[in-house]
């Protein structure tokens, strides 16, 4: 896997855009649970 | 705000799509051509990707270190909100750009980590802000949990410039710019290393790193103020 990276660079690329966006994708799953929860409460107390 | 939102979009998707796109050739001829940098060569391009995030690592953690001085001027709730999503969202950022610069060290450097200063400074930071949480998390009294946290986001703040510009810059060690090292002040201002093409294209980046920071700093905020707005309605009704 290493070796195929080091001969194929642009891998190494794809893999560092991949971890920013699974970054931002774990920040936007944790906002929408947050969000959820809020609705869920919104809906107990009306 | 929708042109932050769509701005951040279009912007970072233009970044992605324009840094794979466009070839690396030894001797470009027009724009759309990238000079090849000995040592980089098709790795030049993680520049893109991974120094707008240790980028906006730095605007996040000091626009909290802003909000904490207001926080503490004014006695202002909303001023902590605003300080202790910053500081979240600039822990985010800190952990994206170690990550990436481990992976990018691996293929350049032969291995993960190698205690060079700007990755030893990054995770000085990555304990900094660790703590801070660790801090807002043992208070219980949101008045002196604000207070507390303020003061620390300020002196964290204070630390960050040395740690990102000046540290790394005084010792020798991997990166680019540090002391000793050939090309100057690192292959983005003074060496050349970097053609015309690929700098606006590295501003582009970094302009949309930083919508969406904002972005993602309003979307929390907004969701903070209605659970606040929750809290308060349950405390009257009680």
């Amino acid at each position: 896997m290493l070796e195929f990276m080091m001969e194929n660079q642009m891998y190494i690329v794809l893999s560092i855009v991949l971890l920013v966006w699974a970054g931002i994708a774990v920040y936007l799953v944790r906002l929408d649970r947050k969000v959820s929860r809020l609705e869920e409460t919104m809906k107990k107390e009306s | 705000m929708s042109a932050v939102k769509y701005g951040s979009i279009i912007l970072v998707s233009f970044v992605i799509i324009a840094g794979i796109a466009i070839p690396l050739v030894p001797s470009p001829q027009n724009w759309l051509e990238f000079p090849v940098i000995p040592g980089l060569e098709e790795k030049a391009r993680n520049i893109f990707f991974h120094v707008p995030t240790a980028w906006t690592t730095v605007l996040a953690f000091l626009v909290s270190m802003v909000y904490g001085f207001r926080y503490l001027r004014t006695r202002n709730p909303d001023y902590d909100q605003k300080s202790v999503i910053s500081a979240g969202l600039g822990l985010m950022f800190c952990i994206l750009a170690t990550v990436t610069g481990a992976l990018w060290a691996k293929f350049n450097w032969g291995s993960y980590w190698n205690w060079d200063p700007r990755q030893t400074s990054i995770f000085i930071l990555l304990l900094i802000y660790g703590a801070y949480f660790s801090l807002r998390s043992a208070i219980e009294l949101e008045e002196k949990k604000a207070a507390l946290s303020a003061v620390y986001a300020i002196v964290a703040g204070l630390t960050v410039p040395f740690f990102i510009f000046i540290m790394p810059r005084m010792m020798t060690g991997l990166h680019p710019g540090a002391q000793g090292d050939s090309s100057g002040g690192g292959p983005l201002f003074q060496s050349g290393m970097m053609a015309g093409n690929m700098r606006v294209l590295f501003y582009v980046s970094l302009l949309g790193f930083n919508l969406l920071y904002v972005w993602l700093f309003t979307l929390r905020l907004r969701i903070a103020r209605i659970e606040d707005r929750q809290l308060l309605s349950r405390h009257t009704e009680q």
